[in-house]
């Protein structure tokens, strides 16, 4: 009697459905089946492998999943160029990712009121350890507006600004003319002078200026496999190529990406 | 077996030799040469069978259970053969022997010590048997109604609806891990409405009415 | 060459491992047991969630079930929700959502899971709680009178799980447990 209840009773898991799954299995579902998929620590059906299994991180298979996780309709991630980079990614066995290993980036496009108007801000927001974990903070904010505020300007325009080096002696009677012209202030500052458009961005808010309103998009930015820069996007779509896969993919040397960095760090 | 052992054999054969070369001339020369003949030919026989059997034995290319081996080695022990080599493999394989059948009470015990095992946890179960039929039949309740009136009857075994319930969900490193506690009322509903019971009852304590006032749970 | 790299391999994972063990002092095992608790209350969800939206269901046991539904979420919890045609998120609080789910002006309600789950690894945040998001797929299918069918989709639900040690005192000894509980929940419509 109670083994009887025992089997009907008993099947216990989430699905009730016969249709096929192959699409949703297929699919990369999270970053963190972007993660585990890339450095092959998980198997076929998404469950984690332990690092003690012969088949964890295992290259060969490694080589065979990683053409799975780029956008197949676009010529930038299908080319000779990504199998370069799975070439280099399963030679070295210390080119796997790390969540908290720092040098990869959400960019989050949001909705902003800008002064009663809707405008777009992009969000660069990376993870940070902190105590016993980790979080997202944010890094930089990229606003046009912001941006239009400190043009690079012409060379001959920056060389007409300045306060000459004697002004001190006349107790800077001179300094109201920098305040003249505001839309190029800065040229009065160091030249090591870069707009902090984090600030701005807080300074904003704080006022009541920029209020926000909805998350749109979302992808990621990721400089941690050494001379290589990939992103990764979500793909809605039909077929088995769907989820988060890389969107683009380029070749950069190490001192290249430094000056990358200064926008998502800076 | 020691050196001074094995020589003093081998003076025994020695004597025995010259022994039976000094009978065999005062008695009739050919029968005895035929017979003298066969026996030590039957006996090179038995050196290279037993030698042949020991050897295989000692490398594992036999198929025979551990009382074949044992069998074959006792006979080839009666055959009392002085070869040097046979009595040193005779050695090797009495060691063997010896491991293999340790081993062999070793896994019996054990297997004896998890039978009775199994059989304490059967015992154990068939004990909470009344309790376990009556959640299987809540989870297995064709509506609303009858589950309800199941639930009903099964908190009569409790001393109140607010009895808590622990579930262990995992044994490893030598201590208990559990979920949230709940209580009596709230576990058999969560059976009513998941439609599932896919634990074991741990433990149970009684009042002195005879009601439960907790209930542990193991997650199968 | 490629045995002594996979063994490297192995070691260097081992070595990782330790340190992971050596910060949040948990065994895979046990990583593993509360894994399988989180998914758990994503199934108990995923039940609660077709007893409320089924029409069969009496009003005042859908009650019942969603009170214990929003038992398993944390306080204020909000769900997320968008679709194909309106990609903005509505946001609800996990009772609005439930009583929404329950009011649905269908007569008849499919609601089916797939088998599907995907459970990420388990991220510790600043104060020490363990976070993870586990994955999950309905199909919804509503009919008129009629039988006809007049809505369908399919929702990718991605519910945060938040798993913190906690102890309490139960008949005079210390209990030590994982307290599950679930947080935000975002779901999106996937396209066929």
């Amino acid at each position: 009697m109670s083994s009887a209840i025992n089997l009907s009773a008993q099947n216990r898991g989430i699905g009730n459905t016969q249709v096929d799954e192959t699409a949703l299995y297929a699919m990369t579902k999270q970053m963190s089946q972007f993660f585990s998929r890339f450095n092959n620590e998980e198997d076929q059906f998404g469950k984690k492998l332990f690092p003690s299994n012969p088949a964890w991180r295992e290259q060969e298979k490694r080589s065979e999943l990683l053409p799975l996780l780029f956008d197949k309709e676009n010529p930038r991630t299908t080319g000779s160029l990504r199998d370069f980079f799975i070439e280099d990614l399963t030679d070295s066995d210390s080119s796997f990712l790390r969540f908290t290993g720092g040098r990869w980036y959400a960019e989050v496009s949001t909705t902003f009121q800008h002064q009663g108007r809707e405008v777009q801000i992009i969000l660069i927001l990376m993870i940070e350890k902190e105590n016993l974990g980790s979080k997202w903070v944010l890094t930089n904010v990229y606003y046009p507006a912001f941006s239009k505020l400190f043009p690079a300007g012409e060379m001959a325009e920056r060389e007409k600004h300045f306060l000459h080096p004697m002004s001190h002696e006349l107790d800077f009677m001179n300094i109201y003319k920098a305040f003249q012209q505001p839309e190029v202030i800065e040229y009065y500052a160091s030249k090591d002078f870069q707009p902090d458009y984090l600030s701005l961005f807080f300074y904003e808010v704080k006022k009541g200026n920029l209020k926000f309103k909805s998350v749109d998009k979302l992808k990621f930015h990721i400089f941690q496999i050494d001379n290589w820069y990939f992103e990764v996007s979500w793909f809605n779509r039909s077929g088995n190529n769907t989820g988060w896969l890389i969107s683009n993919l380029m070749y950069v040397t190490e001192n290249e990406k430094e000056k990358l960095l200064m926008f998502y760090q800076p | 077996m020691t050196k001074a052992s094995i020589s003093f054999q081998r003076i025994g054969l020695i004597l025995l030799i010259v022994a039976m070369t000094l009978g065999g001339t005062t008695g009739c020369k050919s029968k005895k040469k035929l017979a003298r003949e066969q026996a030590a030919a039957e006996y090179a026989a038995r050196v290279d069978q037993a030698t042949k059997d020991l050897t295989a034995m000692l490398n594992d290319e036999t198929t025979w259970t551990l009382e074949e081996k044992e069998r074959r080695f006792a006979t080839i022990k009666s055959w009392n053969l002085q070869d040097e080599n046979v009595i040193s493999l005779m050695d090797q394989v009495e060691d063997m022997l010896a491991r293999e059948r340790a081993e062999a009470m070793r896994k019996a015990e054990e297997e004896r010590l998890r039978q009775e095992e199994e059989a304490r946890k059967q015992r154990e179960a068939a004990k909470y048997n009344s309790v376990e039929s009556q959640f299987l039949a809540i989870a297995a309740a064709p509506d609303i109604n009858t589950a309800n009136e199941k639930i009903e009857r099964a908190l009569s075994l409790f001393a109140s609806p607010d009895v808590p319930v622990l579930v262990i969900i995992s044994q490893a490193g030598g201590f208990n891990d559990y979920d949230r506690p709940t209580t009596i009322s709230k576990y058999l509903n969560y059976l009513k409405d998941q439609k599932v019971y896919n634990n074991r009852i741990e433990q149970v304590k009684y009042d002195g009415n005879g009601k439960i006032i907790e209930l542990e749970l193991i997650k199968k | 060459m490629r045995k002594i790299q996979i063994i490297i391999a192995v070691m260097i994972g081992m070595f990782s491992i330790n340190i992971v063990q050596a910060q949040d002092d948990l065994s895979p095992e046990r990583k593993q047991a509360i894994d399988s608790l989180a998914l758990e209350k994503v199934r108990d969800l995923s039940k609660y969630i077709s007893i409320i939206g089924s029409k069969t269901t009496p009003w005042s046991e859908a009650n019942r079930v969603i009170d214990r539904a929003e038992e398993l979420f944390m306080a204020g919890a909000e769900i997320g929700v968008s679709s194909l045609a309106r990609p903005e998120v509505a946001y609800y609080k996990v009772r609005q959502y439930f009583e929404r789910l329950m009011r649905l002006n269908y007569d008849r309600v499919e609601i089916e899971w797939f088998k599907i789950e995907y459970v990420s690894d388990l991220q510790r945040q600043p104060d020490g709680t363990y976070v993870g998001v586990i994955t999950i797929f309905q199909k919804f299918k509503g009919y008129d009178k009629e039988g006809g069918l007049v809505y369908e989709d399919t929702t990718k639900k991605d519910i945060t799980v938040y798993v913190k040690r906690k102890e309490t005192q139960i008949g005079g000894r210390i209990i030590g447990f994982w307290d599950v509980l679930l947080g935000d929940m975002r779901v999106k419509e996937t396209s066929k």
